[in-house]
């Protein structure tokens, strides 16, 4: 299984991407904690984009975002990609979780879920592009009685 | 609609609220509004009932940090009942809740806030 998604950068359609993500997943067997984990990866790379990212010298009809997911076997892969000027969300410090939980800074909480749900990730500037790659394996499923 | 919010009747002090659906970027502002006019100075516990939640993502943290920032200066905590499996696993990744403020049911934070209330009417009536 493999496909791609595009969807202008706006909060309410990553929205409609995630529930086009969902029924993907759903249709290919996937359970619904992996789906949950593909929706806050999602979620979290594209607000993130959305609210920080500074849009790159690019055409306007470029700026979009846009979602691969391919399904091989019990890997998963999702690249993420949008058109924002060049930052790295992986390597964003951690947030500080030991701080006293009242005085705990709220940022960066998102780009940390990210990081910990998936089993690998990588990042690479294209051309105009962030690009960040992702894998989180499928757990094997009891087959049949 | 993706999240339901279900404000319940007021108890002594403390204020039990449902959501269900989803909690995330689309619609944390939702349950922020909601909850606003709820985190008075009289409240010493919201309870958040997590069991028909689906999905939590670090809007929807930020938004129970917020509250328990909002009932911290006089001394109300948040409580959360019942996260399912998605929710736990978000909440212990971000450490988002100390483990005396999760519960397994309502039954239990139930029992819990009644300890509470005893204890401070116990230390009132200790102060006699």
């Amino acid at each position: 299984m493999q496909m791609r998604l595009f969807i202008p950068r706006e909060h309410a359609r990553v929205d409609d991407l995630n529930a086009s993500l969902e029924a993907v997943l759903a249709n290919n067997g996937v359970s619904p904690a992996i789906q949950g984990d593909v929706r806050l990866i999602v979620e979290e790379l594209a607000s993130n984009a959305i609210e920080h990212g500074d849009l790159a010298r690019v055409e306007a009809e470029e700026h979009e975002l846009c979602v691969d997911i391919a399904i091989r076997e019990h890997l998963l892969t999702l690249e993420f990609r949008e058109s924002g000027a060049p930052f790295n969300p992986l390597e964003q410090p951690p947030p500080d979780l030991d701080a006293d939980i009242l005085d705990r800074p709220t940022g960066g909480l998102g780009l940390h879920l990210v990081r910990q749900v998936s089993e690998q990730a990588s990042y690479q500037r294209v051309g105009n592009y962030n690009v960040v790659r992702l894998t989180l394996r499928i757990p094997t499923e009891e087959t049949g009685p | 609609m993706s999240l339901r919010i279900e404000i319940l009747p007021p108890g002594k002090g403390s204020q039990r609220v449902a959501v269900e659906g989803r909690l995330d970027t689309h619609t944390y502002e939702d349950l922020d509004e909601a909850l606003a006019p709820l985190l008075t100075r009289q409240l010493h516990s919201l309870v958040l009932d997590l069991s028909g939640l689906d999905y939590i993502s670090s809007a929807g943290i930020r938004s129970i940090f917020k509250a328990r920032k909002t009932l911290a200066p006089h001394g109300g905590k948040v409580l959360l009942v019942n996260p399912q499996p998605q929710i736990q696993k978000v909440l212990d990744m971000v450490k988002a809740v100390p483990l005396n403020e999760i519960f397994s049911s309502t039954a239990e934070a139930d029992a819990y806030l009644d300890l509470m209330q005893r204890r401070v009417l116990e230390a009132g009536e200790d102060e006699d």
